[in-house]
């Protein structure tokens, strides 16, 4: 199993606030690796700086051994960091497809030139997304949703295409921040089963959850962060056993 | 007869302009002002070429569109380092600041302007000749926005609209979208600097000012930002409608600020009641 | 050739025209500091200051106090009514900065032109002279109006200063500017310090119209230059940093008055748009001299 990711003593700190102290974590291919930790624990902030939307104070950021931590946040996509968002930000004047279309790693409809001369490439290419896109709404069962405005869905299929939209980078990383959060029923289940199918074709996974049993079905193994550290770093079991831990996150 | 040329000539360059300060500010969402600089770079560029060399008048036109550009990219590249809203004062800076160097330059004909633009055609067609041109050229600004707000450039310009974080993080470059637009629209504002030099074949920097920003703004706001043909609708709403007031007959010391308080007026109003403007159907456009 | 004591006048009278600048910014700058807006209706409410006293003075023949104050009474009015029921509309909409600046420029630019067709566009000035007596202080001409005028602007900046500092309302409007919604939080209405900045704004305009209203012929059209000199301090000064932006208003205005000893005149106004330029390309936060920690 190769490390994806690789991060090395990665430092970040806003003021007095340290949200990153000294960071070291791999992440293997196939591994989905479940990030808890109470509010404010820096994990949001760890995947901010893995994909490129904060630049850390110093340590290395490593994808599959080629150092990222000097690039800007749109060349990390291109380089294969997909990620969700707590908030989703799905862009709402969109239907689903268009959302969709808009998301692989390279987007022929980018360079304007392009668009003007080499016509016959950038439909070959929106031909190749689009194909992608129903593929990946067919895995959720969503084909129905294609030509629908976002903003129409229920919020578990907007959660849904959201992970849809990070899906179409084909990258080798995918970090899902609060994927389940307001999920329930089969949005639950299909979301399961998708990032688990991700994980087997060799992506490597790595998910911010307060749902245990969604960490517990779906992680081999978990890391455990409080005020930007790492405490714990084992399965999933060990941590939901530790009294210490139990403690930090519940305060009890 | 002359006179409804002329008007028909007025409508077609600030059709132009509208439609590129859609481009920028309706579709784009970048905040600026200053569309009537590029304007006036494109208008003495060409004038003062064809005054000073034999370069042909289509050529000196493309020459000051050209310019226009390379004048935008300079400016949006130094202000959005800065913040997407830094370009709009940085923007009004620019204008001002360049109209004052206008101004105070001797070959530009300084405060008084740039006048005896050399002719292009002589005769009585001179006047319909030009509306065709500037007509044609209109049509193929509509044409060309049109296809560039549709299609996969239009899907990337709305998302970064929408959400630029995440449309970034997807692997887009939004900088370079955003200068992009800018460039192009600040072009086709070159474009219609340099008919409109040839046309009058006057020119002066206080048809530039501020004013002017707010008139072509006023087209946008009126007809609807961001749709393609609102613009268009803005544009021969502003120009036909003072001309219908003349009519009137009152005194011009009553009418020029009529008319701007009319203008001013509908803004206000549509701004509050209908942002979306008269062409604007659903509210997409978040104003 | 420079002598100190032409050097010494152009450098009172340079402080002295600067004045109501000084005013005009700091009003203009605490309104983008504590609103986050770029307040271009500022333009119509000079306008709105100046022809109110005009017209109080000379068609109604009130008293210098009386026409002030009812100056100020119907600004402030008239910025209260901008704040509460255009401003605070747009923000309910989550509206975007562009929008903000349409509404407020076209707001001065509807108001221009309804003073346009009430009182022309002849130059107007508050009083029939404008000429002030003038006393000589150590070879210094100093004119009653400098006198006003540089009292005026101090006063005003040192009444701010010590609002802002010494006052539960002013600090608030220091917490508003900081971070709204956390301010919120702690129980600081951010609406009501948008308002006492409102009002704070058309009082100094008010000052600032009357020096110069005073000093000069004023059309309509007047305070939209005026409103420029203020973005330009402004964006000098830094954005946030009120006492910096007047500060910035003074060197711009002394630069102005000791070039004419070295450039023709004609250039003046170019190099007010040539530090316009600096500022915006290589100091888009400000020219800071003194590197503050915080």
């Amino acid at each position: 199993m190769t490390a994806v990711l690789r991060i090395s003593k990665l430092n970040k700190r806003f003021g007095g606030i340290v949200v990153a102290d000294n960071i070291d974590l791999t992440i293997a291919s196939g591994e989905v690796l479940g990030l808890i930790g109470p509010n404010g624990a820096g994990k949001t902030s760890l995947f901010n700086l893995i994909s490129g939307v904060l630049r850390p104070d110093s340590g290395g950021i490593y994808l599959n051994d080629v150092s990222i931590v000097g690039q800007p946040l749109f060349r990390r996509a291109r380089l294969g960091v997909a990620r969700t968002w707590q908030h989703m930000l799905l862009f709402r004047s969109m239907s689903v497809l268009d959302n969709l279309m808009i998301a692989p790693r390279h987007y022929a409809g980018e360079s304007i030139l392009r668009v003007a001369f080499a016509r016959g490439a950038v439909r070959a290419a929106e031909s190749a997304a689009r194909q992608r896109a129903e593929s990946i709404l067919l895995r959720m069962g969503l084909t129905d949703t294609l030509h629908l405005m976002v903003t129409d869905l229920p919020f578990g299929q907007q959660k849904l295409i959201g992970l849809a939209r990070a899906l179409m980078n084909d990258g080798p990383l995918l970090l899902l921040d609060e994927p389940m959060a307001g999920v329930e029923g089969a949005a639950y289940e299909t979301m399961q089963r998708v990032v688990r199918q991700e994980a087997e074709t060799g992506r490597a996974v790595c998910v911010v959850e307060h749902n245990v049993s969604f960490i517990r079905d779906l992680c081999s193994r978990a890391i455990f962060m409080a005020n930007g550290k790492i405490l714990q770093d084992g399965s999933v079991e060990e941590l939901i056993a530790s009294a210490s831990l139990t403690e930090l996150y519940f305060g009890v | 007869m002359d006179y409804l040329v002329t008007l028909g000539v007025l409508i077609s360059i600030f059709v132009i302009l509208s439609t590129s300060y859609n481009l920028v500010i309706g579709y784009g969402g970048l905040s600026t002002v200053a569309h009537p600089i590029f304007f006036a770079i494109g208008a003495y560029t060409a004038g003062l070429l064809s005054i000073h060399t034999t370069i042909p008048p289509p050529v000196n036109v493309l020459i000051g569109a050209a310019a226009a550009m390379v004048a935008s990219v300079l400016l949006a590249a130094s202000s959005l380092r800065v913040s997407g809203d830094y370009l709009l004062i940085a923007s009004l800076g620019f204008q001002l600041g360049l109209l004052q160097l206008i101004k105070n330059l001797d070959f530009t004909g300084g405060p008084g302007g740039l006048g005896a633009i050399p002719g292009t055609f002589t005769g009585p067609l001179r006047a319909p000749i030009y509306l065709a041109i500037a007509g044609g050229l209109a049509i193929l600004t509509v044409l060309a926005i049109r296809g560039i707000v549709r299609g996969p450039y239009g899907r990337a310009i709305t998302a970064m609209r929408d959400e630029e974080l995440a449309f970034t993080a997807l692997g887009r470059n939004a900088m370079s979208l955003k200068i992009v637009i800018f460039a192009i629209g600040c072009g086709f504002a070159g474009i219609a600097g340099g008919v409109y030099a040839y046309y009058f074949q006057y020119i002066s920097p206080d048809q530039f000012e501020v004013l002017q920003s707010a008139a072509i703004l006023t087209m946008v706001v009126l007809g609807g930002m961001g749709t393609v043909y609102g613009p268009v609708v803005g544009a021969v709403l502003l120009l036909a409608i003072p001309q219908a007031i003349t009519f009137l007959n009152l005194p011009s010391s009553v009418m020029a600020p009529m008319q701007g308080i009319l203008f001013t007026l509908l803004v206000l109003l549509f701004l509050f009641l209908r942002p979306a403007g008269i062409l604007g159907g659903s509210a997409k456009v978040r104003l | 050739m420079f002598d100190l004591v032409i050097l010494t006048q152009i450098l009172w009278t340079g402080i002295a025209t600067a004045s109501p600048f000084v005013l005009l910014t700091a009003g203009f700058a605490l309104t983008l500091k504590v609103t986050g807006l770029w307040n271009f209706a500022q333009a119509g409410l000079m306008a709105i200051a100046f022809y109110t006293m005009f017209f109080a003075l000379n068609a109604l023949g009130l008293p210098v106090v009386a026409a002030v104050a009812l100056g100020a009474a119907v600004t402030a009015t008239a910025a209260l009514v901008i704040e509460a029921y255009g401003l605070q509309v747009l923000r309910n909409r989550h509206s975007g900065n562009l929008t903000f600046f349409i509404f407020t420029l076209i707001l001065s630019e509807f108001v221009i032109y309804v003073l346009t067709l009430a009182f022309g566009t002849e130059p107007q000035t508050l009083f029939k002279s404008i000429l002030s007596p003038v006393s000589i202080i150590g070879d210094i001409a100093v004119s009653d109006w400098d006198k006003l005028a540089v009292a005026m602007a101090a006063t005003g900046l040192a009444l701010l200063w010590g609002f802002m500092h010494g006052t539960r309302e002013g600090k608030f409007l220091t917490a508003v500017a900081d971070n709204a919604p956390l301010a919120e939080l702690y129980g600081i209405s951010a609406i009501r310090a948008y308002r006492v900045t409102a009002v704070i704004a058309a009082l100094f305009i008010v000052a600032a119209m009357y020096l110069i209203g005073s000093h000069g012929g004023i059309v309509p059209n007047t305070p939209l230059e005026l409103v420029l000199t203020a973005v330009i301090a402004t964006l000098l000064g830094g954005i946030g940093r009120v006492f910096a932006a007047a500060a910035a208003a003074v060197f711009l205005a002394l630069i102005q008055s000791f070039s004419i000893l070295f450039i023709d005149s004609r250039w003046q106004n170019l190099l007010l748009y040539g530090f316009l330029f600096a500022a915006i390309l290589l100091f888009p936060r400000g020219v800071r001299l003194i590197a503050i920690r915080r």
